[in-house]
């Protein structure tokens, strides 16, 4: 498939898909409305590649139906370039789908499979058959084509059903958690491949999944999706870092999350008690006195120390387990009043580290400390 | 003691095969009996097969059964086949009654439904002959495309349904280009047993059949009245080699489609 040279810098800030107010019902539970999705407002831009992570019945895979045509709104616009296509069915929507279990049709061979959606809009014979070698070439599939779906493994299937998808040169491609059933190994690589294939053609990209760790590598904006609401939208880095709220900071990597209280502020450094102790803290928040809220610290910021290490945040309690992983060893650590902590540390720095059942003090800088109020 | 045990299952499954193949294996040995009798043995011949062709009257009751086999199992399967898909693919009010509907004559009485439609045929005033054959053969015979093609249209995975709209197709499309490729077998397989069920119905072609249209299993049964000879063995032998062979090939299908998803 030849580049898509009209999109770029230039038309990166164009919007590729637009939700507004989107809300899909599904189905009432003692006389009350249960959302699948609730009051859904997004944009995503042309040529992005856009994730929607969440855990199972989040409501990401019913968002990404109705973005296909295969479910309507039962409230709010869906548009589509621009254009309104709430109530368009779906073979009138220029989106394609890759499918979690790919959806090959079992009783056409590989190169009919993919030449399907040329086919059925009348494209000439000739200019599928080039365009079928090209697109399954484009994915390394070019020996297969007179092969049934059932004779090909779940990665060449998977990459059947890309090729299937792209020659149709979609405005935007849909993926709902397409590498789900492929082991860890050929998973990085289909990653890999999918992202190169998505920076190379300018498609925006539409991608499902509820493996954090693949939405981190994979994406340029994230979606973070809890019990059909969005939780936050942003970068890698953004989520990552800088959670925006106590959902998003446990799903998002490891994370410790102690409930806290504001005791008091003075300008933008603030009084904490958590766990038992006292802590002081920048926030920019406006957050007051008395406010409940929960401070997300990484494992990988804390470290062992001894003795009175000046302006560190220090939590002091009992090494209940060290379970090593390779190049790091994950300690838990057992506080006064019963909060939890694990930190991760990197195996052979030299430092000294505790034994089971032995006491520890865990510290780290103040600037690693997350604090949020939601 | 374990010795006779042991014995108990082999020879109760051939004391069963006798009972179950036993008249239908005479009846084929005195197809090839050279004489007039149908229980006494007096030698091998094919006469009796060439007396069956000859006959004018099976001749012409075969002639009927064929064209009300092949008619009505079309109808049933198409009626069968639009019901399946009803059933499984599209959300509608009372569904379950109307799968037990569509199934209802295999249930009900033929007997009833017989009488039911030769009372309503005469209330309507449409002349017996191949019309009310062949609907009363749809009539008993949907029931039986519905289930097959059913059990055949739930087995489909509908995101194939979702994969063809998502590729451009329109409904007749997705139904032309997926669902009926996926399901001919099981329509194939619905279209040879409702053939058959046609072709071995006897009491609603009893009552609905008219002079002129009258089907082999009644032309057959008129012919005990002037006696049976060797004549009749030989068109059973013939009949019971077609159905075995319509039936292998259902049965081939149906292995084979249950066999797949494993």
């Amino acid at each position: 498939m030849p580049p898509d040279t009209t999109t770029g810098t230039a038309g990166a800030s164009r919007a590729a898909i637009e939700l507004i107010d989107i809300r899909k019902a599904f189905g009432a539970a003692g006389g009350e409305t249960t959302y699948a999705v609730d009051r859904m407002n997004l944009t995503i831009k042309a040529g992005e590649f856009f994730t929607f992570l969440g855990p199972s019945g989040c409501g990401k895979t019913t968002t990404l139906r109705m973005i296909a045509g295969f479910e309507e709104p039962t409230s709010g616009r869906l548009l589509l370039d621009g254009k309104e296509v709430t109530g368009v069915p779906a073979h009138q929507r220029n989106v394609n789908t890759v499918f979690q279990s790919y959806a090959l049709f079992p009783h056409l061979t590989v190169s009919e499979n993919v030449g399907f959606g040329l086919s059925v809009k009348g494209v000439a014979k000739d200019e599928i058959r080039q365009r079928v070698q090209a697109a399954l070439e484009s994915v390394h599939m070019g020996h297969a084509v007179d092969r049934k779906p059932s004779a090909l493994s779940g990665g060449q299937q998977q990459r059947v059903a890309l090729a299937r998808a792209l020659i149709n040169r979609p405005s935007v491609l849909l993926l709902d958690e397409p590498f789900g059933a492929l082991d860890l190994k050929l998973r990085r690589e289909m990653q890999m491949e999918v992202k190169e294939m998505q920076r190379k053609l300018g498609i925006t990209f539409i991608f499902v999944t509820h493996d954090q760790e693949e939405a981190l590598t994979m994406s340029d904006r994230i979606a973070v999706m809890n019990n059909g609401t969005v939780q936050q939208v942003g970068g890698p880095a953004d989520i990552y870092e800088r959670p925006a709220n106590r959902f998003t900071a446990g799903f998002i990597g490891d994370m410790n999350l102690i409930d806290a209280r504001v005791l008091g502020r003075s300008d933008d450094r603030l009084t904490v008690e958590a766990a038992g102790g006292r802590f002081e803290m920048p926030c920019t928040l406006p957050v007051q006195a008395g406010d409940p809220c929960t401070l997300a610290i990484r494992p990988e910021a804390l470290h062992f120390v001894e003795g009175e290490a000046g302006g560190t945040i220090r939590f002091a309690g009992t090494v209940s387990g060290a379970v090593y992983i390779g190049t790091d060893t994950v300690y838990g650590l057992t506080l006064a009043d019963g909060t939890r902590l694990h930190a991760r540390l990197r195996n052979g720095d030299g430092r000294p580290t505790p034994q089971t059942g032995e006491p520890g003090t865990l510290a780290c800088a103040p600037a690693a400390i997350r604090l949020l109020t939601q | 003691m374990r010795k006779v045990l042991s014995l108990y299952v082999p020879v109760a499954a051939l004391v069963g095969y006798i009972f179950l193949f036993a008249p239908l294996l005479v009846l084929v040995i005195y197809a090839f009996n050279a004489g007039r009798s149908t229980v006494i043995w007096e030698g091998f011949s094919l006469a009796w097969f060439a007396e069956a062709f000859r006959d004018r009257g099976l001749r012409a009751g075969l002639q009927v059964s064929v064209i009300v086999a092949f008619a009505s199992a079309a109808l049933a399967t198409a009626v069968g086949t639009s019901a399946a898909l009803a059933v499984v693919k599209r959300p509608f009010a009372g569904k379950n009654l109307f799968s037990t509907l569509v199934i209802a004559p295999l249930v009900l009485p033929e007997i009833v439904l017989a009488v039911g439609l030769l009372v309503a045929t005469v209330w309507t005033g449409i002349p017996l002959g191949y019309g009310t054959l062949i609907a009363g053969h749809v009539l008993v015979s949907i029931p039986f495309s519905f289930l097959i093609v059913r059990a055949a249209a739930s087995g489909l995975d509908p995101r194939l349904d979702e994969a063809a709209a998502d590729l451009g197709a329109n409904g007749r499309q997705v139904f032309l280009r997926v669902t009926l490729p996926l399901l001919a077998p099981a329509i194939l397989s619905a279209f040879l047993l409702c053939a058959v069920i046609s072709f071995d119905n006897f009491v609603v072609s009893t009552f609905v059949s008219g002079v002129g249209s009258t089907p082999l299993p009644i032309q057959i049964y008129a012919m005990l009245k002037t006696g049976l000879t060797p004549k009749i063995n030989a068109l059973g032998a013939m009949l019971i080699a077609v159905n075995v062979l319509v039936i292998l090939i259902v049965m081939g299908r149906y292995l084979k489609t249950v066999r797949k998803p494993s």
